[in-house]
């Protein structure tokens, strides 16, 4: 599991107060994880945090679950 | 004014007696030249009657023009139609054309001013801001009065201003407008109407003035009351110690007290008490009640309530709503609060916040404690619909525009207020640990992640902001003038500087020319109403020159440069980028109405999403989606043009 991955599941569980083990890599944030449309604000604010970069909010907030969410961060840190 | 009139003949006085007319004194019964007695039937007069050239009603019957009525001390125009007066008209003026049939009595019982004076306890139920209310009271006056007890001897001097108003519209007796209907009412006592007013089975009127072209319905009740032009009043309301302004709709069993409601207001079914309702102020549904608070441009959800106090001192406590809020269905706010404008709130919040500094915010609950989302109801929906439908829904009839309103969502008012909160979030965010989950910052909590999130809301705000002063600039740039002069230099009769701005009830104004304003009345340089009122227009047509100037200075502070004219291409470019992120973010809030637990319902039988295509239409042919597509596809040509036509320059 690449290293994106694993730091995306992790900021998820945080916000989302949720068990890890429940996240799985094609788990969506609303419809699975439960999260609201504030917490997927939060959640794209989490991700920029934890990998210090800034992302478009129209784009992210198309992102719909985990493995999207890693090519997106992974295509933004490419970007540099 | 005798000599329009004459006396009776004594054969019309035989004939008025023949018909069942009857007078203490016909020597007080004076006619127009022209008078036919035929026109009055079983009519009693009292005291000295004025009777203006009448003629019987065409059609069936030819219905004389004054019959089954006691006249008292009255002058009736030309032109009247006076039928079914079970009670009496007295210490009344009639003006041409006025038509009343089947009311109990309409009297001036002595000198009164019809309303105008009476003194309405707004904002704060337990007095001390004491709003006397009169045909003259402007919201922006209004404002001044109830809201800068601060300043003394302009509260005096308005006081004074106000008095000589009272003072000039008081009067011994009644004038009812030409063109004026009054049917099927009880009861009519102290009050004064314009012209071509409908007054239509109302239950009790009592001590007001109606202006001209207002509407009063079945079952109202009004005591000590203004109503404006082109106001209605309707469907049993019951308004005491109220303005009513200009288009201003009120009904469907409304209550209001102790309230204001200017320009095209709307109070149906609700309750207001103690309301300084601004311009645009809706309260549409039952259990909402609206208390102790300065709202304008607001929407109540339904089951809206406050609290103005805490069983201590009695209702003490204000609450401001700036301009554009909403509350959600069962929204609760304790008093005193104060939340930012253009903000969304909903749930019940117990705790004294004040998001004045956060504009187009979600106040919302979370856990049971009141969380603010800044920026986030800027990238809305309801914020674009609402900015589009104002201007639509002035129900203001030409002439009768008294209020001053700016309509615009984004001005050097929210820019101000973004401006500050961007600061405010830096530092709130710098001095934070990440372990902090969220920050109380005047009474509400904000959620650490969200800082730089919502810092960046409020920045593409602005730069659409920024680049849409520059686009209105570029429509009115005569390209033979210097392009650097147009586009650099500030408006010489403009206010300079960066200074604050206000909103003193749906009007915009940079605080420095408000105050100059301000010293002028306390020096009596104006000192009778309409000089003020008057004075207040000046400030309002300032706007744009203001805002052209505050705008500069505001890019100096920020850049620490001077506008350039590359900065104007670069800022240009900054508009079209955040209008194209921001008219998708819209788009796809819009898109949320079409997806997911929306369809709920939908199909009752089987077959939902068909049937949600029949109710709901699809997303892509929504009418305000179309728009919002359409406005981002322009953002390309309308940006190339602006740069076009400068680089030509």
């Amino acid at each position: 599991m690449s290293d994106t991955i694993t730091r995306v599941k992790k900021v998820t569980a945080d916000l989302l107060k949720i068990n890890l083990e429940q996240i799985d890599d094609n788990a969506r944030f609303v419809e699975d994880l439960g999260a609201e449309s504030i917490q997927s604000i939060e959640l794209v604010a989490a991700f920029e945090e934890e990998f210090d970069i800034e992302m478009d909010e129209d784009a992210a907030l198309a992102v719909r679950n985990i493995n999207d969410a890693v090519t997106f961060i992974d295509k933004v840190i490419a970007r540099g | 004014m005798r000599e329009e009139f004459r006396l009776l003949t004594r054969d019309e006085i035989d004939q008025l007696i023949s018909q069942g007319c009857r007078s203490t004194n016909w020597n007080e019964v004076w006619v127009a030249h022209d008078f036919d007695p035929q026109t009055i039937v079983a009519a009693s007069f009292e005291g000295e009657v004025y009777i203006g050239s009448l003629s019987s009603a065409e059609g069936e019957g030819k219905k004389p023009a004054i019959s089954h009525a006691t006249i008292v001390n009255t002058q009736i125009g030309p032109d009247c139609q006076i039928r079914n007066v079970h009670g009496r008209i007295e210490n009344i003026a009639l003006g041409q054309g006025v038509r009343i049939e089947n009311i109990g009595s309409l009297i001036c019982s002595g000198r009164t001013s019809f309303g105008n004076g009476v003194k309405v306890a707004v904002i704060n139920e337990g007095g001390g801001r004491e709003l006397p209310i009169t045909t003259g009271t402007t919201s922006q006056l209004a404002y001044l009065f109830t809201l800068y007890r601060h300043r003394p001897l302009l509260i005096k001097q308005l006081s004074r201003i106000f008095d000589e108003q009272v003072d000039d519209l008081a009067a011994d007796r009644g004038s009812i407008g030409d063109s004026t209907t009054i049917l099927n009412c009880p009861w009519l006592e102290n009050i004064s109407t314009g012209n071509n007013v409908e007054i239509s089975g109302a239950d009790r009127l009592v001590n007001g003035t109606i202006e001209a072209h207002s509407h009063i319905g079945d079952g109202v009740i009004a005591n000590d009351f203004i109503v404006l032009a082109g106001a209605e009043l309707d469907s049993g309301a019951i308004i005491e110690k109220s303005l009513v302004g200009e288009g201003c709709r009120i009904g469907k069993q409304f209550s209001a007290e102790n309230s204001t409601f200017f320009a095209n207001c709307e109070g149906f079914h609700s309750e207001a008490c103690s309301v300084f309702a601004g311009p645009y102020t809706v309260t549409h549904h039952r259990s909402t009640l609206l208390i102790a608070g300065l709202f304008s441009f607001f929407n109540a959800g339904s089951a809206t309530n406050q609290s103005n106090h805490m069983y201590k001192l009695g209702p003490v406590h204000q609450g401001i709503l700036e301009r554009g809020c909403k509350t959600g269905s069962g929204s609760y706010l304790l008093w005193p609060a104060r939340a930012g404008a253009f903000s969304a709130i909903r749930g019940k919040h117990y705790s004294n916040f004040d998001t004045s500094d956060f504009p187009f915010s979600y106040i919302d609950i979370d856990k049971g404690k009141s969380t603010l989302i800044p920026g986030m109801n800027f990238l809305t929906v309801g914020i674009l619909r609402d900015s589009q439908k104002w201007h639509k829904r002035d129900r203001r009839l030409e002439g009768h525009k008294q209020d001053l309103i700016n309509f615009e969502v984004l001005s050097p008012y929210t820019a101000q207020k973004m401006l500050r909160g961007q600061q405010i979030m830096t530092e709130l965010y710098d001095s934070s640990p990440k372990t902090q989950e969220s920050i109380i910052y005047q009474g509400i909590h904000i959620r650490r992640l969200l800082l730089k999130t919502c810092r960046r809301y409020y920045q593409m705000a602005l730069d659409i902001y920024w680049g849409e002063i520059l686009l209105r600039r570029l429509e009115r740039w005569n390209q033979n003038e210097n392009p650097s002069e147009i586009f650099l230099e500030p408006e010489p009769q403009g206010e300079a500087g960066t200074g604050e701005w206000v909103d003193i009830a749906g009007m915009l104004v940079r605080q420095s020319r408000l105050e100059r304003l301000i010293k002028a009345i306390e020096a009596q340089e104006l000192d009778y109403i309409f000089a003020v009122n008057h004075g207040l227009l000046q400030c309002y047509n300032a706007y744009s020159i203001d805002e052209w100037n505050w705008f500069l200075a505001t890019q100096e502070e920020l850049t620490g440069n001077q506008l350039t004219l590359e900065n104007v291409l670069m800022m240009l470019g900054k508009w079209k980028t955040a209008s194209k992120k921001y008219y998708n973010l819209v788009r796809n809030d819009a898109r949320k109405e079409f997806e997911g637990p929306v369809r709920t319902g939908f199909g009752i039988d089987g077959n939902s999403d068909k049937d949600f295509a029949a109710v709901r239409g699809d997303f892509e042919h929504n009418d305000f989606v179309q728009w919002v597509t359409r406005q981002a596809d322009l953002l390309d040509e309308r940006c190339q043009k602006a740069i076009n036509q400068l680089q030509i320059g």
